[in-house]
């Protein structure tokens, strides 16, 4: 019942939230010097030509009309068009989206299995081996810049030992991409019983994959690690010890009560890498959400940068929502 | 002048209840250090002898720092960190426990020897369900399944009085009273019936009538379930009303045991004479008496640890250890000059 009252009062505030997001990065996007007009006439423009195109574009509108113009047409489902693609950013997100998730939830599983595991080990034994490892761990993990990880990776496995595909998308060229159901391409191709771009879409998928699981392990890791310690020396552990129960057991005993700060950090992460993985993305010619944002904020093509924010927006509630729906199942203090 | 620690250890065997039986406990001077700031590492137990017969209930006093609870988990070979066991032996059911691999030790705890703790709603975890923390005591040491488990529970609970024990099984440890909560950390430790008990100053923090049910209640429930028990408090009036012996801990060493009407009628310590008028005068003194802490961080390396607080010490108290004499049947002081009683 708690856990009802909850999402109504979280959902009452979705709205509001996310206006307030639409208008600050209306505002800073619009604040970006560059004329799209411009930008989309060329060089060899003339300024009357120039002039109509701004008209037809709104542009020539009081700023608080062009965001309420906007937000108008965001409640008939229309994000804009980028001038850049031509296409409505909607069309464009919808596809570009979901392979920028497909990254980043392989990803984070890969940085959950590491920086967990690591962080358990090292908490068992605070003066271990494993520790110091994680140390060395965390350090290394947080200091290299991911699109130079990923370069490194691509020339040991592609370049030298011939093992990965080449970085350019998300698929052979020669391979016919499944029908988009989900946008994942590893989903689609299982749905649609196509083992070969299934194979080949895993293939691509490991390397990006490695460089952002790999990198980001490193704040679950040290999440892990710290709240076990702590966990581990709590009254509720020592007592476990005390009455006899068995060293895994305290430890997985232990290892719930540390989920909550563990869930945390995982989805503040989640979050971050939707456009935090957008050098790599630029590295393995991934074709997401971040690399579409980027290019847009370079080309004046704010629609794009818009709705990509949006799109980010959204999916961070929902994270966020799922994240107190999981303590609430993990915690019975809290629905109580 | 002062005695060899065997015939220590031999006297204080014969002070036990029924003095010609082997004892099921037998800790021969135990010694636990805390590291400090200096070379030296503080001494906190400083050669514990204490033997307890099979369901005897001993009761050990003293006041908060003594090294009551420090005591009670080196027995089960768990020092409260940073503490180390520097030495000594801890004798059980035919066995050095101390020098027991980790996982033979792990058996024991919970099973054979078992503790019951202060601040028990801390000490539960708070994401299990009471009842389930309770069966999972007789999954791991007894092996039975999860029914069985389950239902030696819930008559566990019944037996500790809890009231609607149905219900509470499901319960989580917020929703437990402190009452209830020590209610059932008793029911964990008593579960599999252990040979020994010990109960670490178990009810401090609880309402003085809920004190006195809960440890009526110990008292009980050991002497069914044939376990001995060691009895910590640091309130002396309460050992009385159910101690077969009381052994009164100063400053890591113990000072005076006696069986109990001797310790009551016939204190000998200058120590224990001072605790047992504290708290015939004053009830409230229960709660709050401790030692001020410049008393307490005076450490004495050589004579008496009760010197400084003495009001008849004398020049050689500061010098040589007192030993533990033996001043009447079963009754050890550790002092010079013991008190008289004509
Ligand atoms: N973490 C610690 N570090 C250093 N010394 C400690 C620590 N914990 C306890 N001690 C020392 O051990 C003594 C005994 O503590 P404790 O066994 O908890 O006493 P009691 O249970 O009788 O109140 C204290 O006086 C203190 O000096
Ligand atoms: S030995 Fe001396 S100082 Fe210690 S208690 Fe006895 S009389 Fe007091
Ligand atoms: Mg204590």
């Amino acid at each position: 019942m708690r856990i009802l009252a909850y999402l109504a009062k979280r959902l009452i505030f979705v709205i509001p939230q996310l206006l307030g997001i639409v208008l600050v990065s209306f505002l800073l996007v619009k604040s970006i010097p560059g004329d799209p007009a411009v930008l989309m006439l060329g060089p060899t423009a003339t300024p009357s030509a120039i002039a109509s195109l701004r008209q037809q574009l709104g542009l020539d509108q009081p700023l608080y009309m062009q965001f309420l113009i906007y937000v108008r047409n965001l409640l008939h489902g229309d994000l804009g068009t980028s001038w850049q693609t031509t296409r409505p950013v909607l069309e464009d997100l919808l596809q570009r989206f979901p392979a920028t998730l497909e990254l980043v939830t392989l990803s984070l599983l890969l940085a959950i299995v590491v920086g967990v595991t690591l962080g358990v080990y090292a908490a068992r034994k605070p003066n271990g081996w494993v520790a110091r490892l994680a140390d060395l761990y965390g350090l290394s993990a947080g200091a290299l810049p991911d699109f130079w990880f990923a370069l490194v990776l691509i020339f040991i496995f592609y370049t030298v030992l011939g093992w990965a595909p080449a970085p350019l998308g998300r698929i052979d060229m020669i391979v016919i991409p499944p029908l988009p159901v989900t946008g994942a391409l590893t989903i689609d191709a299982l749905l649609a019983g196509d083992l070969q771009a299934f194979w080949s879409a895993c293939a691509h998928l490991v390397l990006p994959v490695l460089t952002l699981g790999l990198l980001n392990a490193g704040p679950i890791l040290k999440m892990t690690q710290a709240t076990m310690e702590k966990m581990l020396e709590s009254d509720f552990s020592r007592f476990e010890v005390l009455c006899g129960v068995p060293q895994n057991l305290v430890v997985r005993h232990a290892l719930r009560n540390a989920l909550p700060s563990i869930v945390t950090i995982i989805s503040v992460l989640y979050g971050f890498l939707i456009g935090g993985a957008v050098l790599v993305e630029i590295v393995f010619s991934w074709g997401g959400a971040g690399q579409y944002a980027v290019q847009g904020v370079l080309n004046s093509d704010i629609y794009p940068v818009l709705g990509f924010v949006l799109f980010s927006a959204i999916f961070s509630l929902i994270v966020y929502i799922a994240v107190d729906l999981i303590y609430f199942l993990l915690d019975p203090r809290i629905s109580n | 002048m002062s005695l060899g620690a065997a015939e220590v250890i031999s006297n204080t065997r014969n002070a036990s209840a029924g003095g010609d039986k082997p004892p099921l406990i037998d800790i021969r001077n135990l010694r636990v250090t805390f590291p400090s700031g200096g070379a030296e590492p503080k001494a906190v137990l400083k050669g514990i002898d204490l033997a307890v017969q099979p369901g005897e209930i001993v009761g050990l006093v003293g006041e908060s720092g003594a090294g009551k609870t420090t005591l009670a988990r080196s027995i089960l070979g768990l020092p409260p960190s940073p503490g180390r066991i520097a030495g000594g032996e801890v004798h059980f059911e035919g066995r050095q426990i101390l020098s027991l691999s980790e996982s033979e030790l792990r058996r024991l705890r919970g099973r054979r020897l078992s503790v019951v703790v202060p601040n028990p709603r801390a000490e539960l975890n708070p994401l299990l369900k009471v009842g389930d923390q309770i069966a999972s005591m007789a999954k791991i040491h007894l092996g039975v399944a999860g029914k069985e488990a389950r239902r030696m529970a819930l008559e566990i609970l019944r037996e500790v009085q809890i009231p609607d024990p149905e219900r509470r099984m499901d319960a989580y440890p917020h929703e437990l009273s402190g009452g209830m909560a020590q209610r059932v950390v008793i029911a964990m430790a008593l579960i599999c019936s252990p040979a020994f008990v010990i109960s670490d100053d178990a009810t401090s923090g609880l309402d003085v009538t809920v004190q006195a049910q809960i440890l009526a209640l110990l008292a009980k429930l050991a002497a069914e379930h044939g376990s001995a028990m060691l009895f910590i408090s640091r309130d002396v009036g309460i050992t009385a009303h159910f101690c077969d012996r009381i052994a009164v801990l100063f400053s890591g060493e113990i000072v005076e045991i006696a069986p109990r009407e001797p310790l009551f009628l016939e204190p000998a310590h200058p120590y224990t004479l001072m605790l047992l008028a504290a708290f015939s005068h004053s009830p409230k003194l229960r709660d709050s008496w401790t030692v001020p802490d410049t008393d307490r961080r005076r450490e004495r390396s050589a004579g008496c640890q009760y010197a400084d607080r003495c009001p008849i010490a004398q020049p050689v108290c500061r010098t040589l250890r007192p030993p533990l004499a033996e001043i009447g049947p079963g009754h050890f002081v550790r002092c010079y000059f013991p008190v008289r009683h004509a």
